[in-house]
Formats: structure tokens, sequence, C-alpha cells
């Protein structure tokens, strides 16, 4: 049994329209997805903007009601739960994609990275101060932050705060959402292998949200494809990136960028060729609706979204 | 190195007193010369009206007496006297007291139902802010004038407190409505949902969270309906349905003014009124605009 499993997941939003306010149509946000995630590892869940990737990330926390689908953390589900079976949020945290408005303007970084102890350990004020000073000092922040606001901080230090308040519970899931995609280019780096330190150091197990191919090469063992939806396709980095099967992973492929400028002839060739493949057989890859179609395994590291054909 | 540190820490130091809300609002009103002189005018006035207050005695202000109707200022009595024999001053004092004391409990009272309203109803969207919503439309259809007066009339006796609450029940929704508004806003930012998966309650979300995010426009909402219901007051007093004659009001002073001969002959029945009102409706609105300036930082002089 996996970790964490998603199982057919649906996150359907109305549409109200009418003189009534009636429901007339629904937004399929992520409409049957389902992974599986083991510890320790890092699974990135990839896809172009609206393709339900956050949207799946909160589903899991809880800040998106579900609409259809299981959620199944260590063995327990944690689908609609309220109240005081909640506690499994204490496991499950999230990093914030946007540093800026994560973070409470008028708190101080004590009282931001200090709510989660707040809430969960009854520690005395001496002892989360002592804590929240670990915490910075493991996010690389000088524990004399404690007494200033997040404006007085850069995007990368802010992000850092998020993270150092998404560990701060020690939890056993972290979801991140597009963590570095606000930040400054020289920055991404130090936040990822910081990121990719810490997982090693307390044992977390990733879900890593981004639409950049790079990011999610360097950080993630596992990668599923999302478009509008719908997984197009699945399976460890290496299958992804070395076999990519269905044509908007392909496209996805050929569209990062490559360093070298004696390969530009190549690339050049490589896209081009993918475009008319592209041109050529889309009606092979996508239904009349446009959406994928369901994931038929080809391999037990990888799975694609192909018509039922072969 | 250390000089660059200390330097640093400097830094830090000084923009460390810049984000308070309170203090922004402050450094605005010192930049708008006419808020600040409206400021401490309102502040020697209220701690005058205040202090005097203490020393009169009500029930003797109150006391007709026929020997000296329609006295003009001397020096027993300061302002003159009324048709009834009432010294005039004594009522100024006494009725402007009871103008802003109205004036303050209606607001805070208001504000508190507001904020506990809007912070609700914006943050939890949805249904609950729809019923919420609905209940303040029924409130806002209520022809607020006719039930004051269908009031007056079946209390026989009431006090600063029991007005105060009538007119409490119609005077939230405006503010309830701007602060569910900006609630609401608020409550989209990742921080709520943030604050929401680190486990911290509804309750303490919205106001430890929300609240201090808004609070900057709380206060000038509250500053500038404290003038108007100091205005509301002193308007229903002098349809005559706010306080009787035998609690003075700053309203009551000047309805007497509708006495054609006092309005033409006795100046000092009504004229003092009337300039204090003018006054203090001014001064309060004066900085209730520079505290609205403050919450903007494009229109922000300071």
């Amino acid at each position: 049994m996996a970790f964490l499993e998603i199982k057919d997941l649906k996150v359907h939003f109305p549409i109200k329209g009418g003189i009534f306010g009636r429901t007339v149509d629904h937004i399929k946000a992520v409409d049957g997805v389902s992974l599986a995630v083991e510890k320790g590892m890092t699974y990135g869940l990839v896809g172009e903007s609206g393709s339900g990737k956050t949207t799946t990330g909160r589903a899991v926390l809880g800040l998106n009601k579900v609409t259809d689908g299981k959620i199944i953390y260590n063995g327990r589900d944690i689908t609609s739960l309220r109240g005081s079976k909640l506690d499994y949020r204490k496991d499950i945290q999230m990093i914030f994609q946007d540093p800026y408005s994560s973070l409470n303007p008028k708190k101080r970084v004590l009282d931001i990275v200090s709510e989660p102890l707040k809430n969960y350990e009854k520690l005395s004020r001496q002892e989360i101060k002592k804590r929240v000073q670990e915490l910075l000092e493991l996010v690389g922040l000088s524990p004399e932050s404690i007494v200033k606001y997040p404006h007085q901080f850069s995007g990368g230090q802010r992000q850092r705060i998020g993270v150092a308040r998404a560990i701060a519970l020690k939890p056993k899931i972290i979801i991140a959402d597009e963590p570095v995609s606000a930040l400054d280019v020289s920055v991404q780096a130090q936040v990822l292998n910081f990121m990719q330190d810490i997982q090693s150091e307390l044992d977390l197990t990733y879900i890593f949200i981004s639409h950049d191919l790079g990011v999610i090469k360097h950080m993630c063992d596992h990668i599923g494809i999302m478009y509008r939806g719908r997984y197009v396709e699945e399976g460890t980095t290496e299958a992804i990136f070395n076999d990519p099967q269905h044509i908007y992973t392909k496209r996805l492929v050929a569209a990062i960028p490559d360093i070298n400028p004696r390969n530009r002839e190549k690339q050049l060739h490589f896209r081009q060729e993918v475009e008319t493949e592209y041109e050529q057989s889309y009606n092979d890859y996508f239904d009349e609706d446009g959406l994928a179609f369901q994931l038929q395994t080809i391999s037990d590291k990888h799975s694609v979204a192909l018509p039922e054909r072969s | 190195m250390e000089v660059n540190n200390m330097e640093m820490e400097a830094k830090t130091q000084e923009s460390s007193q810049s984000p308070s809300g309170l203090i922004i609002l402050w450094r605005e009103i010192v930049r708008d010369k006419l808020a600040l002189v409206s400021l401490i005018f309102l502040v020697l006035i209220t701690t005058f009206v205040y202090g005097i207050a203490l020393f009169l005695d009500q029930s003797e202000i109150i006391k007709v007496d026929l020997f000296a109707i329609h006295e003009p200022p001397s020096k027993e009595f300061w302002l003159g006297t009324d048709y009834g024999g009432r010294d005039v001053f004594g009522q100024l004092i006494i009725g402007t007291r009871n103008s802003l004391s109205i004036g303050i409990l209606v607001t805070l009272m208001t504000g508190v139902i507001a904020i506990v309203f809007g912070l609700v109803a914006g943050y939890f969207g949805g249904a609950v802010d729809n019923i919420l919503m609905r209940i303040l439309d029924f409130f806002m259809v209520l022809p607020f004038l006719m039930i004051v007066i269908v009031f007056v009339s079946i209390v026989p006796k009431y006090s600063i407190l029991s007005f105060s609450l009538i007119m409490t029940a119609f005077l939230w929704m405006g503010k309830a409505r701007l602060f569910r508004a900006k609630a609401l806003q608020e409550s989209e930012l990742d921080y709520v949902q943030a604050a929401r998966t680190l486990g911290t309650p509804s309750i303490k979300i919205m106001f430890t969270h929300v609240f201090p995010n808004i609070y900057s426009i709380i206060i000038v909402a509250m500053t500038l309906a404290l003038a108007n219901n100091i205005g509301l007051e002193s308007g229903l007093s002098f349809l005559g349905f706010g306080f009787p004659e035998s609690t003075p009001s700053l309203g009551t002073l000047m309805s007497y003014a509708r006495n054609p001969q006092t309005l033409e002959y006795r100046w000092w029945i009504w004229l003092p009124a009337a300039i204090l009102i003018l006054l203090i409706m001014l001064s309060i609105r004066n900085v209730g605009e520079a505290l609205k300036r403050a919450t903007d930082a494009r229109q922000r002089r300071g």
C-alpha cells in the first residue's frame, strides 16, 4: 500500500447561471486523477496553467471540496474529514506558490512560523522561540529574523520562511505548489537544493507541482503529466524524459531549451518533427472534446493515455 | 565586514518601524495641518465638555425659572436663558456631552456588530454569506425614521442607552457590507489558506489574521460614521423625535430656532449650538478624510 494514494479524484466547480443561480454546468478542474506516492519519494505534477495540478494538491489538504474519488493517507481515508478528525493535517503541509501573499504582512516571522506549533504543540513561550530559531537556522535565515516582518525579506527569503512554517510540525508529506516559480532564477536553485537537503534530513515526501520541466527533472523520481484535468502520461522521470509516448509529453519535452549551441540544429529539427506529428495525429491522442483518454499501462514504470486500440 | 553588518542592522531597525497601520494613520494626520488642528480641537472640546459636565447639575439646569425668561447673555447666565428661563450655557455643555456620548456609543455598537457580521460573511462566503446578506438586506429596507418615531411614542422615558440601541439597530448595515467586502478580498489570499492548513481554527483566523489586515479601513469607516451619527442624533432631536427637553441635546437647542422671534432676536439660544455642531462634524470629517487617504497609498501625503 502506498503512503499517499489518490483514487479517481474528481474536483468539479459548478457554473451558476440563469435567474435563480442554478447550476448550469461544471468546470472539471480535476477529472479522474489517480496516483500513488511512496514514502521518501518526490512526485512531480506537471501541466500547463489550468490543468488542475494545483487543485489536486489543494484537494489533498482539504482546501478544495472533493466531488468524487478517494484520498488515502497511510491507509486512512481522509477525503472529506471535518472537525477533530483533521489531525492528519499535521502530517501534510503545503508550500505556497506566492511567497508574497502567503505570509500575513501584519505578523512577525516569530508569529508566522510559530503558528502551527501553537496549534498542535503545547510549548512555553521560551520553547516556541527556541524552536522557531532552530527552524530559521535550518532554512538558512539568521535567528535574529524572528522580530522582522515579511516585507523586510526578499522573495527567496520569504519562500524560506514559508518552508520553515511548513516543516515546523515535522510533517510526513509536503505539497509544494510551484515553490520556485515566483522566484528569481538565481534563487530558484538555492531553494530547490535546500528542499532536497531537508528531504533527506527529515525523511520527507514531496508532491512537487510545477510547470517547469527543468525543475521537475532535477527534483522528481516520478512524474505525472496533466492536461485539462486528466493525466496524459505517468511514469518514472527517466521513462518520461527518455521515452515520451504521448504527443503532449513529446511537445513538452521538445520545448525544453538546450544550452549547447552545437545541438541547435538538431533541436530545431526534433521540434519540427514533433510539431508535424502533432498536427497529423492529433485525433489519435485526444477524444472529440479535446480531452485525454484513460491511462494504459505500457510498462510497470510507465502509463500513457491512449485510445483502447492497442 | 563588521561595519557592513552594523549598517545592515541599522537599516533593518529603521524599516522595522514602518509597517504598523496606526503609525501610517498618525503620520497622515500630522502631515495634513487641517486634520491635525481638527483633531486637537476635538480632543479639547471633548475633555472640556466631559470635564465641565461633571460640575454641572442637570436637574438644576433644566429647572424652569419664570423670572428669568429669555435673558440675554450676562454674568449670571453666560449664554442667556431660553423660554423656560433655563441656562443655555449649561444646556449647551450637557447637550454636547449627550450628543457626543450617543454618537460614540452608536458608532462603537454598530462597529462591533458590523465587524462580526462582515468578518463571518466575508470569511466563510458561500451559503453563510448569502444568508447573512439577505438578513442585512431586510434591515436595509426597513424605514428607519418611521420606526424611530414609533419607538419614541411607545417608550415613555428613554435614556441615552436605549436611544443608542434603537439607532444601532438600523445603522450597522452599511459598514457591515464594507467590512464584508474587505474580508472577502482578504480571505482569498494565500496566508488565510495557509493558516487553515496549519490547523488554525476559523474564529482565530478571522480575528488574528483577517481583522488586523482590514482594521485601518474599519477605523476610517468608524470615524466617518461618528460624524454622521452625531448629525443624525441632532437632526432627530431637532425634529422632536430625539430626547425630550428635560434631557438637553444640541438638536433640541437648535429646534428653538423654529420660533421666528427666537431666530431673529435671541441668537444666544441657538447660534452656539449650531456653530458647535458644525465645528464638531467638520472636524471629525477632516480627521476621517485624512485617515481615508492614509489607507490608500496612492493618495497619501505623508
